[in-house]
């Protein structure tokens, strides 16, 4: 029986039962797979589904979680009310910005992106007054009823993140959806069948800005504060990388993805500073060896790891 | 053949079971002890030396048996990059995963201050050697944090003082201040201006030029600033910014023209810049080993120092060196090395260092420690220059007042 | 603010934005002919620096040394460029957009992880010879004297370059090439040795501008990172490919950044970047790119 979500259910039952056998250090590390995962997903709307590269997604990453702190901070905004708040702050966000970037595609796509990103940068890093600049926010601590131990917080930010990667996948195999795949594989082909298409890219781009901000807010607690970088052009990196290693054409690659880096920078980091060059010559091998990701090479082989359909040769220009 | 397999897994699982319990076993438990500086970025020239002077400290340490002569410390450090984020991941992990009982935390203000809640948090020690921000002490206390480098107030005190008088001397009216945006530098530009205003009251502060961390180029700022020809310029910028800072204004004449009194000029800047320095400026620091020759222990670690690195001390390697070993005779008062008996001994204890007798204050955990002021010239032992007419303000002369201190907690309540 | 201080603030600029011209003419080039946007050329800039002061500390006992280290530097940097374009970059000629991204950032990655293994953390500081360590006055301006040096640097590169694509067999093919890749290909002409040269060229001159750039304040790890993206904006604002695009570019970033600092310090990136946006927005190919390139 070839159930065409045993895969994803086998994840979920292993995210449930690790945090018993390994030591704390490592829920830490499994809180971080989680809300980096669901980043580099929400980035996979813009990236797998639409074929555009995005370097500036962390913007949004961003503004959901000072969005979240600056809530829980200065106005003791319970977490449960300050998750779907940052959702709509980075929508909003998403809704100006991203309305000039979908006139734009390929190189210049990916270079507003990232003149955008490193606009929302500047600008929280000098509001020194609201956001406190570089120095961050500090003093943002999970709920009472989570408390401060690791646990609580894992399996809060698992069901959190576990919501949105569904919420995630039913509009990806929604109509919506395949719309996306279709202007991805042939935008103007998809134009010619009556599609306004800078409309769906524009409500695609703030949908995975939402879910971005999504990931932003649980970032804040997790991490006892924010700061400045979580926006910059080498935040937004990140699910660029986590994707490509997991695989962009398949659901669950960006959070595969996310795994694999966290889990070997955890690594990494333990015997050497050099973590920087290593990753470099992974996403080399990665990028030059393996371009569909781990899941693309396995995917071959493993008939329950779905296709989202597209492969390597098809983003949009 | 059965017999043969399976007598190799049982003498196997013995010698790994052997492995597995002896390392724990026999040996007294070390220390474990965290550095997490930034070792790259902004921070990178102070927080180098600050690594030596930790290092040589436990070697000292560990060569007579470790701490209570009998856990030998062994360091693990970690690069906070200068980014707050970074830093309290990395403290995290050294944390969780090195077991760590206390941190030396960090170059910047802006780290140590997002660093405290996470050691708190974990119930391990936060000593902060090189970033002086007072508010690492002032609000949202931790009974964790220490802080042995005298703060951002003390500091400012100084500065004004020094400051005052000579603007009284010399008739002096508008100034300007360069302070880098950052924690540091803000609140050091702060309380500056809120001294001068106490001290020198006719003093008008015409403009505030606020570089980023990090700044590279200063040209602009330096060009600005010469064209509003003010009495005075007040700099609050550290380390690498303040290498190329000084060096870029220097090309313009920068110093010739304008007088720039009571700046942080470190030891490190002395020894970096010892060709292009500008003489005869009056300038402040934290920690010089030339100011306290004459106590044996400063004598001692300038020997060794020296003999180790094959250069001479900076307040950092100082500063640090002096962390390391108020920590550890907080271990020695607490005769234990458990954090809670060690914080709670540490707390107004009196410490011999190599800046002298020192204590730190009960109230705020800060180290009662002097701010040095002196006028930059040569001197034939050395080959940098040092300060000249040291006017060493005691800790006692400098502090915030208690009472302040009380009402700004109460104020973040 | 009286008129020599609004001149001072634009010989501070125009410094500034001959800098950024240095670093960002062989972002252009490279983007221009390779449609590849190279994000480890500012770290092969920061070798280039760290180069520089290797050579000056060899021969610190001859006075040319200050000099003659920046040629050096650029000529060691492009010496790593073609190894890198041998190695790497000639693979992803073809490739999707993302994959050379990411490959020339982690190339980034790697190289500044090797500039601090090779020269270690500390700031490097190269000392100049006396001749240069005064200002020199302007109409009543300083100007620190270096500057002076750079600023004639980058003029000349900039007329070289504008000589060599106007009046060299070699310039022609180039920018051919920059108008397209196919159709000089079709005319017999050897991309791939062309990909390479060029290539080596723009690093040779990432390399130069690192050495420009060595003497003035001190080196340190992370100044890559600081203009890799202030060179992106130079190279959208003027226009991919266009070396007079470049030029204007960087003496616009340049300028608005020294100005912008006299009224409104926190606002000057803000403002570089609102500008590169709206350049995107309104005119994607830059002032003076060329239209039909996608």
């Amino acid at each position: 029986m070839k159930n065409k979500y045993l895969f994803p259910v086998i994840l979920f039952l292993l995210a449930v039962a690790l945090p018993f056998i390994v030591p704390e250090f490592w829920v830490h590390v499994l809180t971080e797979i989680l809300i980096m995962g669901l980043f580099a997903a929400s980035f996979n709307m813009i990236f797998g589904y639409m074929g555009q590269l995005t370097f500036g997604h962390a913007a949004y990453y961003g503004v959901g979680a000072y969005t979240t702190g600056l809530l829980m901070v200065k106005a003791n905004v319970p977490l449960l009310v300050c998750l779907p708040l940052s959702m709509l702050s980075a929508g909003l966000c998403a809704a100006v910005l991203g309305y000039f970037c979908v006139k734009l595609r390929g190189i210049y796509f990916a270079i507003l992106t990232m003149a955008f990103g490193q606009l929302v940068y500047y600008i929280i890093f000098q509001w020194y007054s609201f956001t406190g600049g570089d120095n961050g926010l500090q003093g943002i601590v999970p709920p009472a009823f989570l408390g401060k131990a690791a646990n609580p917080y894992y399996f809060f930010t698992l069901i959190v993140v576990a919501i949105g990667m569904i919420a995630l996948w039913i509009i990806s195999e929604s109509p919506f959806g395949y719309t996306m795949r279709a202007i991805r594989d042939n935008a103007e082909r998809t134009e010619f069948i009556g599609i306004n298409i800078q409309r769906y890219m524009h409500l695609n781009f703030i949908i995975a800005a939402m879910f971005a901000g999504l990931a932003g807010a649980l970032w804040g607690p997790f991490n006892r504060s924010v700061a400045p970088d979580l926006c910059n052009w080498q935040h937004s990196g990140m699910p660029v990388f986590m994707t490509v290693m997991g695989g962009p054409f398949h659901f669950l690659g960006p959070l595969i993805g996310s795994a694999i880096y966290t889990m070997m920078m955890a690594f990494v980091t333990s015997f050497t500073e050099y973590w920087p060059m290593v990753s470099g010559i992974v996403i080399i091998i990665v990028v030059l060896v393996m371009p569909g990701g781990l899941l693309g090479l396995l995917g071959d082989r493993l008939p329950f790891l779905r296709k989202i359909g597209g492969s390597s040769k098809k983003t949009n220009q | 053949m059965k017999l043969r397999r399976n007598t190799v897994i049982f003498v196997t699982f013995l010698v790994c079971s052997y492995f597995f319990f002896a390392s724990g076993a026999t040996a007294a438990e070390k220390y474990n002890l965290g550095v997490a500086l930034g070792l790259t970025g902004a921070g990178a020239l102070y927080s180098a030396d600050g690594v030596e002077g930790i290092k040589l400290a436990v070697d000292e340490i560990n060569a007579k048996g470790g701490l209570l002569g009998q856990h030998k410390v062994e360091l693990f450090i970690r690069d906070s990059q200068t980014k707050p984020d970074v830093g309290v991941r990395e403290v995290k992990d050294l944390i969780l995963r090195d077991k760590i009982r206390a941190v030396i935390n960090d170059y910047s203000s802006a780290v140590a201050v997002a660093v405290k809640p996470i050691a708190q948090e974990y119930k391990v020690l936060h000593i902060a050697s090189i970033s002086n921000s007072e508010n690492i002490t002032k609000i949202n206390p931790s009974p964790y944090t220490f802080q042995v480098v005298p703060n951002s107030y003390m500091q400012a005190k100084a500065i004004a003082v020094g400051i005052a008088k000579l603007a009284k001397q010399k008739g002096w009216k508008e100034y300007i201040t360069i302070a880098s945006d950052y924690e540091w530098g803000r609140s050091t530009q702060a309380e500056t201006v809120k001294f001068l205003k106490e001290m020198a009251p006719n003093l008008v502060l015409k403009k505030e030029f606020w570089p980023r961390l990090g700044e590279a180029q200063f040209t602009s700022y330096i060009t600005g600033i010469m064209a509003m020809k003010p009495d005075f310029v007040v700099g609050c910028i550290a380390s690498n910014d303040n290498v190329a800072w000084m060096e870029q204004a220097k090309t313009y004449g920068f110093f010739d023209k304008i007088p720039y009194p009571g700046s942080l000029i470190t030891v490190t800047e002395l020894q970096l810049q010892a060709k292009t320095l500008p003489r005869n400026i009056i300038a402040l620091t934290r920690g010089p080993f030339f100011a306290h020759m004459d106590n044996p222990m400063m004598a001692d670690f300038v020997k060794n120092y020296r003999a180790k690195y094959n250069k001479f001390p900076s307040d950092w390697a100082v500063l640090s060196y002096d962390a390391v070993y108020a920590l550890k005779q907080g271990v020695e008062k607490a005769k234990s090395i458990d954090t809670e008996k060690v914080k709670d001994a540490m707390k107004g204890l009196t410490v011999n260092l190599t800046r002298g007798k020192l204590t730190f204050r009960t109230i705020d955990n800060q180290l009662s420690c002097s701010s040095y002021l002196g006028t930059i010239a040569d001197d034939p032992r050395y080959p940098f220059p040092i300060y000249k007419d040291i006017v060493e303000v005691k800790g006692s002369e400098s502090e915030r007042p208690e009472k302040e201190i009380l009402e700004a907690r109460k104020a973040t309540k | 603010m009286d008129i020599t201080s609004l001149f001072t603030q634009f010989l501070s600029g125009l410094t500034y934005g001959t800098i950024l011209f240095l670093v960002a003419a062989g972002l252009s080039l490279i983007f221009g002919v390779m449609n590849i946007l190279n994000f480890a050329h500012a770290a092969l800039w920061l070798m280039g620096a760290y180069f520089s002061y290797t050579f000056w500390n060899l021969m610190q006992e001859h006075s040319f040394a200050f000099w003659l280290s920046i040629p050096l530097a650029g000529l060691a940097a492009a010496a790593v460029g073609w190894v890198l374009e041998m190695v790497l970059i000639r693979r992803i000629y073809k490739r999707e957009l993302y994959e050379q991204l990411l490959i020339t950032y982690s190339i980034a990655l790697i190289l500044s992880d090797t500039i601090k293994l090779t020269w270690g953390v500390t700031n490097k500081l190269i000392v100049r010879p006396e001749m240069i360590r005064k200002p020199v006055f302007i109409f009543g301006a300083p100007l620190d004297s270096y500057f002076i040096f750079v600023i004639l640097a980058g003029a000349a590169v900039a007329v070289g370059l504008w000589w060599f694509l106007k009046y060299t067999r070699y310039g022609h093919i180039v920018k051919a090439a920059v108008h397209s890749r196919e159709m000089v290909a079709a005319l017999g002409i050897p991309i791939p040795q062309i990909d390479t040269w060029v290539f080596t060229l723009g690093i040779f001159l990432a390399g130069f501008a690192g050495g420009i750039q060595a003497p003035i304040g001190s080196i340190t790890l992370g100044m890559d990172t600081a203009i890799i993206i202030q060179a992106f904006c130079v190279v959208v604002i003027g226009g991919f490919g266009s070396l007079l695009g470049t030029l204007v570019g960087s003496l616009i970033v340049g300028l608005v950044m020294s100005f912008t600092i006299l009224f409104w310090p926190e606002g000057a990136m803000v403002l570089i970047f609102v500008i590169t946006a709206a350049i995107l927005i309104v005119r994607p190919w830059g002032l003076f790119g060329t239209p039909m390139r996608t």
